[in-house]
C-alpha cells in the first residue's frame, strides 16, 4: 500500500489517523461511484449553456422572418397552424419577442408535441419541430434525469448530493498540515516526481474548482424532483419562497361557475342540446389575452398556455435570460381578470435567490461571461473526476481495489455526525447511506474475499 | 474491536433512520392557503343575466351584478356593454350601462330578430379589468347559428373536456 505510506510519509505526526483514513475513505469510494455521473453532468452542462447559441444556429430559419407591414392577429396565426393539423389540440401560443422572431403554436397531434413556425406577417408556416426531436432538449433530459425519468432523476440528485460530500472530505484532505509554501495547495508540485504531481493534478484544481462547483450544485439542487420538490414547497409555505404555481402546486381557477359556461355542440346529428346550455359564457379570445399581456407589460418573450378545460386559465409565463424578468400571471379564461401576477419583485427572498441561482447556473444572466465561466467550472469538474480516476488507477494494488484501511470509530464521531447532519439535509445521501451500512453489515462483513478486496 | 464497531455502526444506524424517518414524515406538501402569503389580486367576478323571454316590439334588460372581494362593486370605474348578433344584423356598440346600484349594471335593447346573440361586458373597478362575453338566444336558432356553434367546436374546445 504505497498510498499509505505516502500519507504517512507527509504526516508523520499526523494527530489523528483514524480520522484521516476513515475521512479518505469515504472521499474515495464516494468518488468511484460518482465521479462517472459528476462527468456526465459536466459534460451534458457545458453543451447546454450554450443552447442560445447553438439553437439559434440550428433552428435559424424556424426563428427569423423579416418584419412587413403589421402582424396578423395571434387567433389568425393560430387558424394558420390548425390549417396545417385540424385535429391537433392547441397548447400554448408565442408572440415572439422582437420584431424579426417568428411567433409559436404549440400543439399536441396524435400524442406528440410539436411546435408549428409561423411568420406572424403572412401567417405562413415556416415549419415545424417534435420537441422529440429537439437535440438540446435531449441533451437537457440526459443533464437532468439521464433520459431515465425519475429514476435518472433521482440519480442525479444523489449524484449532486454526494458531491456535495467529496467536496467537504475533499477539502479535509487537502487542507495544509503545517507545510511552508504552497506547493501542493494552490498550485501542483512539478519537481517532486510522479506521486506527487498525480496526486496535486487531483487535489489542486479541486480547491480551485470547489466554489464553483458547489454553486452549480446548489443552484441546480431546487429544480431536482425530489429535493427540489420538498424544498420549494417549504420556502413556498414560508412565504419567502416563490409564489405558489411557478414551481409547486396549482394556480387559480376561472371564476365563472361550471353552470354558467356555455355548451358547444359538438356533432350536428348530436345537437340535442337544449339552448339554456348553450346559452353562457364563451371563452375569452386569445387575441384578448395578447391586449392583456400588452396592457400589464409582461416582457415580450413570453407564451401563452391555453386551458385545457372548462375550470383552468390562461398561463401567462416569461422566463427570460435575467431573473428579474420572470413573470407568471394566471388569466380567467372567460372574464379576463388577471387572477393572479407573480412577478420577480414578488418572489419571497429565498425565491428571488432560486431564481438568480437558476439563470446563472443556465449561464444565461449575464450572458455570454456567465457562460464562459460555467464553461470552465465544467471543465474543471472533468479534470477533477478524471485525475482522480487515474490517481486511483495509478496507485492501486493489483490484489484489492486499493481503498484506504478502514479504521473504526475511533475519533471519527465528528465525521460521522457530520454525515448524518448531510443525511438529513440530503434524504437521499442518508437513505444511501442506511443502504451502504446495511451492505456492510449483511454482505461484506459476512464475505472474507468481498471484505479483503474493499479493505474494510 | 470487529463487535464494539459492529454495535457501534448499529446505533448510529438507528439513529439515521429515526431522524430520516422523522424528516421523510414531515415532508412537505403545499399548504391550501399559501397564496395568501404572497402578493393577491382582487377580480372581478359577475354573472349575467339576460332574459328568459323576448317579446317583439318590447325593450328586454340585460344585467350584469359585479362583486369585488366578495362585496358588490357598487363604484365600478367603467361599465360598458356591447351586443351582436351572430350574423351581423343587429350591432349595438359600446355604450355605458345603467348603474342600478348594489353592483348591478344593465343595459335595455331590442331584442326583435330570433338567433344567436353575444353580450361583452366591459368593466373595470380599481386594479381588475375584465371582458367577459357570453351567448344568448332570442327565439329560434337559425341554421347560420347552428352551423357557427359547430364551427366553434373546434374553436372554443380545443383539446379534451369532449363529452356528453
Amino acid at each position: 500500500m504505497e498510498s499509505v505510506k505516502e500519507t504517512a510519509l507527509q504526516k508523520p505526526q499526523q494527530p489523528n489517523t483514524a480520522l484521516y483514513r476513515t475521512i479518505w475513505r469515504w472521499h474515495f469510494y464516494a468518488g468511484i461511484i460518482f465521479a462517472p455521473f459528476l462527468i456526465i453532468l459536466a459534460v451534458t452542462g457545458a453543451i447546454y449553456l450554450f443552447k442560445p447559441q447553438i439553437e439559434g444556429v440550428l433552428y435559424q430559419d424556424y426563428y427569423q422572418v423579416t418584419p412587413q407591414g403589421e402582424k396578423i392577429s395571434a387567433s389568425q396565426q393560430i387558424e394558420e397552424a390548425k390549417k396545417l393539423y385540424p385535429d391537433a389540440a392547441v397548447t400554448v401560443y408565442r408572440p415572439g419577442e422582437s420584431a424579426d422572431r417568428s411567433s409559436e403554436v404549440g400543439i399536441v397531434n396524435n400524442d406528440e408535441s410539436l411546435t408549428v413556425f409561423i411568420n406572424p406577417y403572412t401567417g405562413e408556416s415556416l415549419g415545424e419541430l417534435n420537441s422529440e426531436d429537439r437535440i438540446i432538449d435531449k441533451i437537457e433530459e440526459f443533464h437532468g434525469e439521464l433520459m431515465a425519468g425519475t429514476l435518472g432523476d433521482r440519480i442525479v440528485e444523489l449524484a449532486a448530493c454526494w458531491a456535495v460530500v467529496l467536496i467537504v472530505t475533499g477539502l479535509y484532505l487537502w487542507f495544509p498540515k503545517k507545510k511552508p509554501g504552497m506547493g501542493g495547495v494552490l498550485f501542483p508540485r512539478l519537481n517532486r516526481g510522479k506521486k506527487t504531481f498525480r496526486r496535486d493534478l487531483h487535489a489542486v484544481p479541486a480547491f480551485w474548482v470547489t466554489a464553483g462547483m458547489l454553486f452549480l450544485i446548489m443552484t441546480g439542487l431546487p429544480w431536482s424532483g425530489f429535493w427540489g420538490t420538498n424544498f420549494q414547497s417549504m420556502t413556498t409555505n414560508t412565504g419567502q419562497g416563490y409564489p405558489p404555481a411557478i414551481w409547486v402546486g396549482s394556480g387559480p381557477q376561472s371564476t365563472i361557475q361550471t353552470k354558467d359556461i356555455a355548451d358547444v355542440p359538438w356533432a350536428a346529428e348530436n345537437f340535442v342540446v337544449p339552448a339554456s346550455d348553450i346559452q353562457g359564457f364563451i371563452r375569452l379570445p386569445i387575441d384578448d389575452v395578447v391586449s392583456i399581456a400588452e396592457r400589464e407589460g409582461v416582457h415580450p418573450s413570453y407564451s401563452i398556455y391555453i386551458p385545457q378545460d372548462k375550470s383552468g386559465v390562461y398561463t401567462l409565463s416569461a422566463f427570460p435570460p435575467k431573473a428579474q424578468d420572470e413573470i407568471t400571471m394566471h388569466i380567467d379564461q372567460y372574464t379576463g381578470a388577471v387572477l393572479t401576477d407573480y412577478r420577480y419583485d414578488n418572489y419571497g427572498w429565498i425565491g428571488k435567490m432560486v431564481a438568480w441561482g437558476i439563470t446563472l447556473h443556465k449561464g444565461t444572466q449575464f450572458g455570454l461571461i456567465n457562460q464562459l465561466i460555467s464553461f470552465f467550472i465544467c471543465l474543471g469538474i472533468i479534470l477533477v473526476a478524471v485525475s482522480g480516476y487515474y490517481l486511483w488507477l495509478k496507485r492501486k494494488p493489483k490484489k484489492d481495489i486499493g481503498a484506504p484501511k478502514t479504521a473504526g470509530f475511533n475519533n471519527t464521531k465528528g465525521f460521522f455526525l457530520l454525515l448524518i447532519a448531510m443525511g438529513i439535509l440530503f434524504p437521499l445521501v442518508g437513505l444511501s447511506i442506511i443502504a451502504v451500512l446495511m451492505i456492510d453489515l449483511i454482505l461484506i462483513r459476512r464475505i472474507p474475499a468481498l471484505k479483503r478486496f474493499l479493505n474494510a | 474491536m470487529r463487535k464494539f464497531r459492529i454495535r457501534e455502526s448499529n446505533a448510529v444506524k438507528k439513529y439515521i433512520f429515526m431522524i430520516l424517518l422523522l424528516s421523510f414524515l414531515s415532508a412537505c406538501s403545499l399548504d391550501e392557503n399559501t397564496a395568501e402569503l404572497y402578493k393577491q389580486e382582487t377580480p372581478l367576478k359577475l354573472e349575467i343575466q339576460t332574459p328568459d323571454t323576448f317579446t317583439a316590439g318590447e325593450q328586454e334588460t340585460i344585467k350584469a351584478t359585479l362583486t369585488q372581494d366578495g362585496k358588490p362593486a357598487d363604484h365600478a370605474d367603467f361599465v360598458h356593454f356591447e351586443i351582436w348578433k351572430q350574423d351581423g344584423t343587429v350591432q349595438y356598440g359600446m355604450e355605458e350601462a345603467v348603474n342600478e346600484g348594489g353592483g348591478v349594471y344593465s343595459i335595455s335593447k331590442d331584442f326583435d330578430k330570433d338567433g344567436l346573440y353575444f353580450v361583452k361586458v366591459h368593466a373595470q373597478q380599481g386594479d381588475s379589468l375584465i371582458m367577459p362575453q357570453k351567448q344568448f338566444i332570442v327565439g329560434e336558432l337559425s341554421k347560420s347559428d347552428l352551423d357557427f356553434l359547430q364551427e366553434g367546436t373546434g374553436r372554443q374546445e380545443t383539446g379534451q373536456g369532449h363529452h356528453h
